[in-house]
């Protein structure tokens, strides 16, 4: 099967391959597998104050298609807002990357660790605000 | 990707559904099938039956490439079962998850006078995952037994890596 240049150059030259602190108050962590063929993806957003993702890093271990659709979700979530980031589909990573119908589970791996991230985020918030309601109370 | 058993590679043996089965007995099973279906022990029979023959002798072997593997005889087992549970459990801990990557980093940045120990913790691993597989069949907990089978997964593939490397 012949991989698409797109994916060629996003296997080549990963885009924000690495790590961010995953304790930080303003990290989001999403971590996702597909353990029929022993992939596993990690997908970290760094969410300005005003909602908008300052950064994205990823780390993927798995086929050309994985890494390219995780390395094209960082690109897109660089930027945006946490709330046009939940509204990526998977179906926005197969047709930008031409990805065949036997990797289209890639894209759906990524569309699910972006919502991971997105969740654990959303979840560190929703604590600091409770938290610091219970402290002025 | 792991296609699902078309057929029951324990009814073809015709041995019972259990993760546990005797290997030297099994190979001796599949050597015995193999010999009863050979073409030279089939040349008077018609077209028809000669195909039905040679169908067979495909099954056995489909059916021995699985049983001969703990893990796809589990896989398998898992299957026949508790239909639908491997699909059911496919989303794992993310702390597990976490040590995958954290596992396949070491494999790639492995030096080579140190694959024989990192191989060596990553069996006690896929050996301790096993332990617990066999008493999530034995206590018929299939959910517990379909993450083993996942969480293996990344074990085995870390292994077949190693191996390529060593």
């Amino acid at each position: 099967m012949a991989y698409s240049d797109k994916v060629l150059d996003h296997y080549q030259n990963p885009r924000n391959v690495g790590t961010l602190d995953k304790n930080a108050l303003d990290v989001g962590t999403g971590v996702v597998g597909a353990p029929e063929c022993g992939d596993v993806m990690k997908l970290q957003i760094k969410v300005g104050d005003d909602g908008r993702i300052l950064d994205a890093k990823f780390k993927t271990y798995g086929c050309g298609s994985a890494i390219a659709s995780s390395s094209l979700a960082t690109e897109w979530l660089k930027g945006a807002s946490v709330d046009d980031a939940a509204q990526i589909k998977n179906t926005q990573i197969v047709e930008e990357l031409a990805l065949p119908p036997v990797k289209i589970h890639c894209s759906v791996l990524a569309e699910d660790a972006i919502k991971a991230a997105i969740e654990d985020w959303r979840k560190k918030q929703a604590a600091r605000i409770a938290a610091s309601a219970a402290s002025h109370s | 990707m792991t296609k699902a058993p078309l057929l029951d590679p324990f009814a073809v043996f015709g041995v019972e559904h259990r993760l546990d089965l005797e290997e030297h007995a099994l190979e001796r099973r599949y050597l015995q099938l193999s010999r009863e279906l050979h073409p030279d022990r089939n040349r008077a029979i018609g077209a028809a039956d000669c195909a039905a023959v040679l169908l067979r002798a495909a099954e056995v072997n489909d059916a021995w490439r699985v049983l001969r593997d703990p893990w796809e005889r589990a896989r398998a087992l898992s299957h026949i079962l508790a239909p639908g549970i491997l699909e059911q459990h496919k989303s794992l801990d993310p702390d597990f998850l976490l040590d995958a990557i954290d596992l396949a980093e070491q494999v790639t940045l492995c030096e080579p006078n140190a694959v024989a120990n990192l191989q060596g913790r990553i069996k006690q691993q896929a050996d301790a995952i096993f332990a617990t597989l066999q008493k999530a069949f034995a206590a018929g907990d299939h959910a517990l037994a379909a993450q083993q089978i996942h969480q293996s997964k990344y074990l085995r593939k870390a292994l077949a890596d190693l191996e390529t490397r060593s």
